[in-house]
């Protein structure tokens, strides 16, 4: 039976929250667009954060909410904890925007 | 059509508070305004950095927020304190609050030669009009009167799983049933989100003030050279759970629902008096956004909070709600209502909606907020450029 204190939000997204604490080695049953998926965790992740339900690889838009919440950074295993470590962010990036002003900046 | 017991005024708003606000023009003015409010029962002081050396936006900006205190529905009257000839000017600010039809006094200090005669002014004026405040009585006023204003605070990934569900719930009750208003700020946490609420837009122009501004806050940001992470989100939104801006964002659209968009306010602008959803282009600094949406004339707030939150406003009954099972540990004191069991329990979000709904429903009939009872509060007006 899947496990009600993980959630997915969309159907379409490749990350899901979990609602209590999860340790790595645990094998999870969470329900994606009311299809059960089992998922061997890498990763302890606690409540609140997120885990990869599937592969990504580096690039790929992470989805929640069916829409994108950034793009991996580095690939991602399913069951690995998904967070600031291997997710980038598109918005507010003054530090690609324009390097000449970044230097400037940082002088 | 419900009612609740408010205070009527005769520029045609109702309050559900009673409030006499002593009002500082300048820093100078601060301690002035300070003292008086210690010695003066049921008075809310409002003192900021502002109101001097600034160039004309901020100045209207900073303008256009002190009066909306000294003008909001929960204000019954206001005494404006001035330090000496302040470009943000206390004689015409109570000239303006007195054109609503509220009792208002303008003390100014160097007038007054020196800083105890004008204490002694500030006192003498707001004695007098908590007196005859507390004269007046509660009426039935139909709730289509009030303006439901809803933030963030401390956002967590259960708060767009939960408890802004519960937040949508009741704001679009009270437009719906009631033909009432409510209002959202806090701009750069659409990022992300923007063209899905621009969509709810009713007409092209609404679309596009909301696009042009999401685009504004991004360019703004860009322009400091760095990344906005650790400022959005914030490091205790990461603790939290939430990755990026974009995440944060599309958490914290749920709790305006899905409904259309009836307007775009500037920071701190009077909200329109025509029933339904409106924004108020702000930072996502919750201080400075409660702030204003306070100075646009909500009558109530709902912090709907991640992992708890002591953000609250003075003249703005502010209701806070988690989902959170930890936060309404953590700061129980500031927790108003926890629906928790809606996200880890076996109730559900119309459940959730329903515990916020009673607890509004008696807090606008005067029963105090958490903070209110504390008395907790801030106030931060949101500046625009530098200080000259």
């Amino acid at each position: 039976m899947a496990d009600q204190l993980i959630e997915v939000v969309e159907s379409a997204d490749n990350v899901a929250t979990a609602l209590r604490d999860i340790e790595a080695g645990e094998t999870v049953t969470v329900l994606v667009d009311e299809a059960e998926r089992t998922i061997e965790m890498h990763d302890d992740v606690e409540f609140g954060h997120k885990l990869a339900l599937e592969p990504l690889s580096a690039g790929e838009t992470v989805t929640k909410y069916g829409t994108s919440i950034g793009d991996a950074s580095t690939a991602i295993d399913a069951g690995e904890w998904v967070h600031v470590h291997n997710v980038e962010s598109n918005y507010g990036r003054g530090d690609l925007a324009d390097q000449n002003q970044s230097q400037a900046v940082q002088e | 059509m419900s009612e609740f017991l408010g205070y009527e005024r005769s520029d045609g708003s109702i309050g559900i508070r009673n409030n006499v606000v002593i009002v500082s023009t300048a820093p100078y003015a601060n301690d002035t305004v300070t003292r008086a409010a210690d010695i003066v029962e049921n008075t809310v002081p409002i003192t900021h950095p502002l109101g001097r050396c600034q160039t004309k936006p901020d100045v209207f900006q900073t303008y256009r927020t002190l009066l909306g205190y000294a003008t909001h529905p929960n204000t019954y009257g206001a005494v404006v304190v001035a330090h000496a000839g302040e470009i943000v000017d206390g004689d015409e600010l109570a000239a303006d609050t007195a054109e609503t039809g509220r009792p208002s006094e303008s003390v100014n200090i160097h007038e007054e030669k020196g800083v105890m005669n004008g204490l002694k002014a500030t006192v003498d004026a707001a004695q007098k009009m908590v007196r005859d405040a507390s004269e007046q009585r509660r009426v039935p006023s139909n709730m289509s009167n009030l303006t439901f204003g809803i933030n963030c605070a401390t956002s967590d990934t259960t708060s767009g799983l939960c408890q802004h569900k519960a937040t949508a719930g009741a704001v679009w009750r009270l437009i719906d049933e009631h033909d009432g208003r409510g209002v959202f700020a806090e701009t750069p946490e659409f990022f992300g989100g923007e063209q899905e609420l621009a969509e709810r837009a009713i007409n092209d122009e609404v679309k596009e003030k909301i696009l042009d501004r999401v685009e504004w806050w991004d360019e703004r940001l860009q322009a400091t050279g760095y990344d906005v992470r650790g400022a959005q989100p914030t490091p205790d939104n990461m603790d939290g759970g939430l990755t990026t801006i974009e995440e944060k964002s599309l958490g914290a659209l749920v709790k305006s629902g899905s409904g259309p968009i009836q307007g775009m306010v500037d920071y701190a602008e009077q909200i329109p008096n025509e029933s339904g959803m409106y924004i108020m282009d702000s930072p996502g600094h919750g201080a400075e956004s409660v702030t204003g949406i306070g100075a646009s004339g909500a009558h109530f707030m709902i912090i709907s909070t991640g992992q708890g939150h002591t953000l609250s406003n003075a003249v703005m009954p502010t209701i806070k709600i988690t989902g959170n099972p930890g936060s309404a540990k953590r700061v129980p004191e500031e927790t108003d209502v926890d629906v928790s069991e809606a996200l880890v329990g076996d109730q559900s979000i119309d459940w959730a909606t329903n515990q916020l709904w009673d607890e509004i429903s008696a807090i606008i009939d005067g029963k105090l907020t958490m903070s209110e009872a504390l008395g907790e509060s801030q106030f931060a007006i949101h500046r625009i450029g530098p200080s000259t």
